[in-house]
């Protein structure tokens, strides 16, 4: 059974509707006894880092969502926020902790860096795949994914890196290290090729 | 503006599932003119999310925090936001600090005169006593995501989007821009995404009248070298069996 983290944070019906069309039993919840009883977990979210870590900790779902990939070793995919909060800290709002899954922290886009740069990067745009990445089984080099996001994240080991993204700079669209996923992408908002990375994220990771 | 139909209209004469393997983004709005029946918006938001794989934004009648959570809740991603940006920017910035800046569209109606280019709100029934240019900024100001800006005159037309306002777009903007009202074929859209200011094209006219205009129009674009998504075509037959069933 793979759970989908109901925190209030973002748009976890379209996740759900993903996998359901994908023939795959998914539930939406907050109860710590449903998500350590479940396989897989996906952590979802939309919003304010800040505001999502407080929710989190708020209901003790940090705890929860650390013991459950830790100790169960169970899979997670964290996306979009979902995936900026697995890292250790991000400065949006003010600096903030996050659940320290992956060693990376979350910084916003540098519009004084490049004046032309459009922030939040929106739409689809390519993803350059890491070879044996098993998120991306089956996908060739270069995949088209729907992004939406001011923030992204930098990791302090590319070993976990398993997808780039150009918007101005290069940026991480994708970790995995083992079990621990994150995309900063929208799989349930990506057509064909979103369906596909769901499906592998159940099969293969 | 023409009315033809709701949800199951569009299900029945275009099968919009298919269609929807033609666009990047859907945008719903809801411009009944009486009081809007958010409720009721939300259920038909719903039935169009089910079998969509890609990013939906809604709005119409969004005066709070309730009215935006109902609709991401019947799948939406996005509020579109058009009137609210006047009445009460103070509950802007408070759909944007709760929701984030990535999920408010603002929508700004511009109608030009012989003076300048006016903005309009209330479904375009109201004048606001803003220049266009200076409303864009104060809207960017606001900390929204996104702008939809459409032309009232140029709506429905098929003649084409806007040019002469969108040339007066001389100062740089920092968010997503998507142009609405007038595209009636393939080379108004092309026409658009070529445009360095430009970053999206919407239109309804070519989903709304033109048969398989969608699918034909993705084509030509690709082929004339827009940077369009891709996906995997065997897979897409695949979804559209489900969506039969």
């Amino acid at each position: 059974m793979i759970v989908i983290i109901d925190y209030g944070m973002g748009n976890i019906y379209s996740i759900k509707n993903a996998f359901n069309y994908l023939g795959l039993e998914v539930i939406l919840s907050n109860n710590p006894d449903t998500i350590l009883s479940s396989d897989r977990i996906i952590l979802p979210g939309v919003g304010s880092f800040y505001h999502a870590m407080n929710v989190l900790r708020e209901k003790s779902l940090d705890i929860i969502i650390k013991e459950s990939v830790l100790k169960y070793k169970k899979s997670i995919l964290g996306i979009c926020l979902g995936m900026q909060l697995l890292g250790k800290s991000s400065t949006e709002d003010s600096f903030c902790e996050g659940l320290g899954l992956i060693d990376c922290s979350v910084e916003r886009f540098d519009q004084s860096k490049y004046p032309d740069l459009k922030v939040p990067h929106v739409g689809f745009n390519t993803v350059h795949i890491k070879d044996g990445a098993s998120l991306y089984y089956g996908f060739e080099q270069d995949v088209d994914f729907y992004f939406t996001h001011s923030y992204r994240v930098f990791c302090e080991n590319d070993e976990y890196v398993s997808g780039l993204c150009v918007h101005g700079e290069t940026f991480v669209a994708s970790f995995q290290k083992g079990h621990i996923c994150g995309t900063q992408f929208h799989p349930e908002k990506s057509q064909s090729n979103g369906l596909q990375l769901l499906k592998n994220f159940v099969e293969k990771v | 503006m023409q009315k033809v139909g709701d949800i199951n209209w569009l299900n029945k004469h275009y099968n919009f599932r298919k269609i929807a393997f033609s666009i990047d983004e859907l945008i719903i709005l809801n411009v009944s003119r009486v009081k809007k029946d958010i409720i009721g918006f939300c259920g038909q938001v719903k039935m169009l999310a089910e079998g969509c794989f890609i990013p939906i934004a809604a709005g119409g009648g969004v005066h709070n925090i309730d009215d935006a959570r109902s609709i991401l809740k019947s799948g939406a991603d996005k509020i579109v936001i058009n009137t609210l940006l006047y009445t009460d920017p103070t509950m802007v910035k408070e759909l944007v600090s709760v929701f984030g800046s990535q999920c408010i569209i603002a929508s700004i109606d511009i109608k030009k005169n012989k003076d300048g280019v006016e903005v309009w709100i209330e479904n375009g029934s109201q004048k606001i006593p803003k220049l266009f240019q200076e409303w864009i900024r104060a809207v960017i100001s606001l900390g929204v995501g996104e702008i939809y800006l459409n032309s009232i005159d140029k709506d429905g037309t098929g003649q084409g989007y806007f040019w002469e306002v969108i040339k007066m777009l001389d100062f740089n903007i920092e968010i997503p821009l998507i142009i609405s009202g007038g595209a009636g074929n393939q080379h108004h859209l092309l026409e658009g995404l070529k445009t360095l200011i430009v970053d999206a094209v919407a239109t309804a006219n070519l989903l709304n009248f033109v048969g398989n205009g969608l699918p034909l129009a993705r084509d030509f674009l690709i082929e004339q070298g827009a940077t369009l998504a891709k996906w995997n075509i065997s897979d897409e037959i695949n979804l559209e069996d489900y969506f039969i069933r």
